[in-house]
């Protein structure tokens, strides 16, 4: 029996290459018919993170992202190195700098048969921005009016430029209008016009989902069932992957990259994510609000001695507040180690027996305390004492907010690849006023400015705030993450991705 | 008897209505803002202040706390935060998964713990005695969270024979109840081999090997049954603990359990639910605790309670 399937699973290879082969050579054009026939098998995930709902619009959790993007469709779509494509979508532009227009997919039906049309946008976007009480709704509260012109294009208008809604709308799937006839009954038993259709949620277990055979892009999806699983502990998830019951895991930690890459049948993947670890600083705080101080930290800390040797290299120094490949990322001059500098210009400001408290939320982000433990000995190089505060996530919040810090580990994943939120939330005055404390009228002009659509002027006025940043050394960042990922060599197709998704509607199994 | 009982019901009663207050401010008073739990990493103050309006944590403590006791007197346990439905739907869809891993685990306790010390008491001192109190000093000493890897390493990764975790058919409660048992199942054999050792002196056991009763009559009738006292007791509080949810082996074994919810609960402050599995388990300690002091009647008919 285990002979005739491994025969089986070699025809599917090399069919599946040829074909692959072929969609390169014919670009967009869709696959032959008989492809679509092979859809065959199941895939098992497993997810670090637990599902706490089935509302696109009321997460911003990574995992919900991840399995709903199999429920729902958005507008638009972001590929693993951050360029816009269409979903929903087919089109979109920027009439003016505070409209956008969306022309939206022919004959897309959700999973009921009913045809997606632009009152499915009208609806979803409306939704989202006057229920308050949804997760995502405060990200929506500039948009002013969402207009219908046609059954299949959308115009929508906001109240100030808002450039980064094509890529906010990758994270929201468009949900039918009968949803808002009794949404607890809806999220019971969900639709989209996903590739996947919703089979069971066992809650704080698992959730099964079951190919969509009418999906609108031919071939897809590539199995019959897949089954997201919630682990939230790393080692019943590896050992979960090693003993065959699932096919990928997400967040795997560098240290364990060598036990799957030695299991059979089992292959780690990774990638430079979008998500930089940085320090904070309260900059309305003395000493911290001195620069020469920030300066000194961050000239004392040897960036590739915390990569080598507690991330085994699964981690890149930042040479930019924004990861490559997003909008306005510039490479910067990097931030060296010097310690002797570091000790000079602390002599010179006349800075001695500095004391400064940092501040952790417990076990948020791998190998965190042993980061911060390294720095700690770095500083203490140089004559600065840390004192590490490694407190239960939300007192560690209420510190932050309450300002009684000096220092704060703070990562930041770019979603929806994108910087505005980031720029937006710690380098205004508004955003900053309960985090940072964060104060310059000509950043907060920039990116205010680089709000518009037109990328060449958001990129042009984030390269500029970025180097004022840099320079200011108005936080620490200190390395960019690796996204790891342990993947059954079964599986076939498989990315793993840059924002910590995992998706499966391309991926096959053999 | 009735009145009896009458009156531990209105104790019971008294003592619920002090866990919810309790509960109630404690939870409040903890550091932290379940708005800003709620919302990602850095949302803006004035989504976390509508936030909090909308959950209805802006009211005066006194006033949240009197909706809340109206409400949990209709059964309304309110809207759980994070998961935006009701609380008590939330804690409920985790009962079956700690009913069936409680039920397994008292069971294995139940077996293994009181043969394994009527054992060692009867053969005291022999290679059975030290073997079963050794196994009995493992159990209580060995931490849940190593026994559970190392148990889904070799039956689950190198052996392949069981699931590793999760929550799919009866195979996949044998790792994790195994797991959960090794403590009581400890300290039930361990208290059962003492109790019973206390009793097997007494001079009822001697007359009745003297009138020439079998050895196992006098065992498991007239000594199991005296030595089952203290026994029960334990056991009566294990079960509670045990339906309160095992927080390190649900975790280990991702179990969709209670144990797990409501760590998280307390973690992201989702008030509603975090009170609604005190209150119920609460509920659970004080009915089991009144179920056993009931059973003792039937146990020793020495005990009468008026």
């Amino acid at each position: 029996m285990e002979h005739r399937i491994r025969r089986f699973a070699r025809i599917g290879r090399r069919e599946f290459l040829a074909l692959s082969g072929a969609g390169v050579a014919l670009g967009s054009l869709p696959l032959p018919a008989h492809a679509q026939g092979k859809r065959s098998g199941e895939i098992a995930a497993g997810l670090s993170e637990r599902m706490l709902t089935l509302d696109p619009a009321n997460h911003y959790s990574i995992s919900a992202t991840s399995v709903l993007r199999h429920i729902y469709d958005p507008l638009v779509d972001v590929t693993n190195d951050s360029k816009f494509i269409p979903a929903l979508a087919e089109s979109w532009r920027a009439v003016n700098n505070t409209t956008w227009r969306f022309t939206l997919r022919k004959g897309v039906t959700f999973h009921d048969g009913t045809p997606f049309n632009a009152d499915s946008v009208v609806f979803t976007l409306k939704r989202v921005r006057d229920n308050t009480k949804l997760i995502k709704s405060f990200v929506y509260q500039d948009l002013d009016t969402v207009e219908k012109d046609g059954d299949y294009a959308v115009v929508v208008t906001s109240k100030r430029p808002f450039g980064s809604l094509p890529a906010h709308l990758t994270m929201l799937g468009m949900l039918p209008p009968s949803a808002g006839k009794g949404e607890e009954a809806f999220f019971a038993k969900p639709i989209g016009t996903g590739p996947f259709r919703f089979a069971s949620w066992t809650h704080g277990d698992q959730i099964a989902l079951t190919a969509n055979p009418s999906y609108w892009k031919p071939g897809v999806p590539r199995v019959e069932k897949v089954t997201f699983r919630f682990i939230p502990e790393l080692s019943t998830r590896t050992a979960a992957l090693r003993a065959g019951e699932l096919h990928v895991i997400d967040r795997v930690t560098p240290d364990l990259v060598e036990t799957l890459k030695g299991t059979r049948g089992v292959k780690v993947l990774d990638v430079p994510a979008i998500e930089a670890q940085r320090w904070i600083f309260q900059l309305a705080k003395e000493p911290v609000k001195d620069q020469r101080l920030r300066q000194a930290i961050s000239l004392a800390i040897d960036r590739n001695v915390i990569i080598k040797e507690l991330l085994r290299g699964y981690g890149r120094p930042a040479d930019n507040p924004v990861p490559p490949g997003l909008i306005g990322h510039a490479s910067l001059p990097a931030k060296v180690y010097d310690p002797e500098k570091a000790r000079q210009i602390l002599k010179q400001a006349g800075l001695t027996n500095i004391s400064l408290d940092i501040v952790l939320m417990k076990d948020l982000y791998p190998k965190q305390l042993e980061v911060t433990q390294a720095v700690a000995a770095m500083l203490g190089e140089v004559g600065i004492k840390l004192n590490i505060k490694n407190l239960e996530i939300a007192t560690a919040r209420e510190q932050r907010t309450a300002g009684t810090y000096d220092l704060f580990f703070s990562g930041w994943a770019h979603m929806p690849h994108d910087p505005d939120w980031y720029f937006g939330q710690w380098f205004t005055k508004a955003g900053s006023e309960k985090l940072t404390r964060y104060a310059n009228p000509r950043v907060e002009q920039l990116i205010v400015e680089g709000r518009v659509p037109d990328p060449k002027v958001r990129q042009a006025k984030y390269e500029e705030l970025e180097r004022i940043v840099w320079d200011e050394d108005a936080e620490l960042w200190l390395y960019y993450t690796v996204a790891i990922y342990g993947v059954s060599d079964r599986l076939r197709n498989f990315e793993a991705r840059r924002d910590y998704y995992v998706l499966l509607s391309d991926v096959s199994i053999v | 008897m009735r009145v009896y009982v009458l009156r531990r019901l209105a104790q019971s009663a008294l003592t619920l209505l002090g866990v919810s207050i309790l509960v109630f401010v404690i939870l409040r008073v903890l550091p932290g803002n379940p708005a800003r739990m709620l919302l990602p990493e850095g949302a803006p103050e004035s989504a976390v202040e509508e936030l909090n309006r909308q959950l209805g944590l802006r009211e005066p403590l006194v006033v949240q706390y009197g909706l809340f006791l109206k409400s949990v007197v209709r059964g309304d346990f309110g809207q759980s935060f994070q998961y935006r439905a009701p609380a008590l739907t939330v804690v409920l869809e985790r009962l079956p998964a700690t009913i069936q891993l409680s039920l397994v685990a008292m069971l294995l306790t139940v077996g293994i713990g009181v043969s394994l010390g009527i054992l060692a008491a009867v053969r005291r001192g022999t290679r059975y005695d030290v073997a079963g109190m050794i196994l009995a000093v493992l159990g209580q000493s060995l931490p849940n969270f190593w026994l559970g890897i190392m148990l889904i390493l070799f039956f689950g990764v190198a052996l392949r024979w069981l699931p590793t975790s999760g929550f799919s058919g009866w195979t996949s409660l044998i790792l994790p109840g195994l797991t959960l048992a090794a403590f009581p199942t400890a300290l039930v054999a361990r208290l059962t081999r003492s109790s019973m050792l206390e009793i097997l002196h007494r001079d009822y056991i001697r007359t009745g090997r003297a009138k020439g009763l079998a050895e196992r009559r006098v065992v498991l009738h007239h000594a199991l049954r005296n030595a089952a006292i203290p026994v029960l007791t334990v056991l009566g509080l294990q079960i509670g603990a045990l339906l309160g949810g095992a927080v390190i082996t649900e975790s280990v074994f991702a179990w969709p359990g209670m144990g797990k919810l409501i760590v998280d609960a307390i973690f992201f402050r989702d008030f509603p639910v975090v009170q609604t599995v005190l209150i119920l388990s609460a509920t659970v300690f004080v009915a089991i605790n009144l179920v056993v002091d009931l059973l003792y009647t039937v146990i020793d008919p020495r005990i009468r309670y008026s």
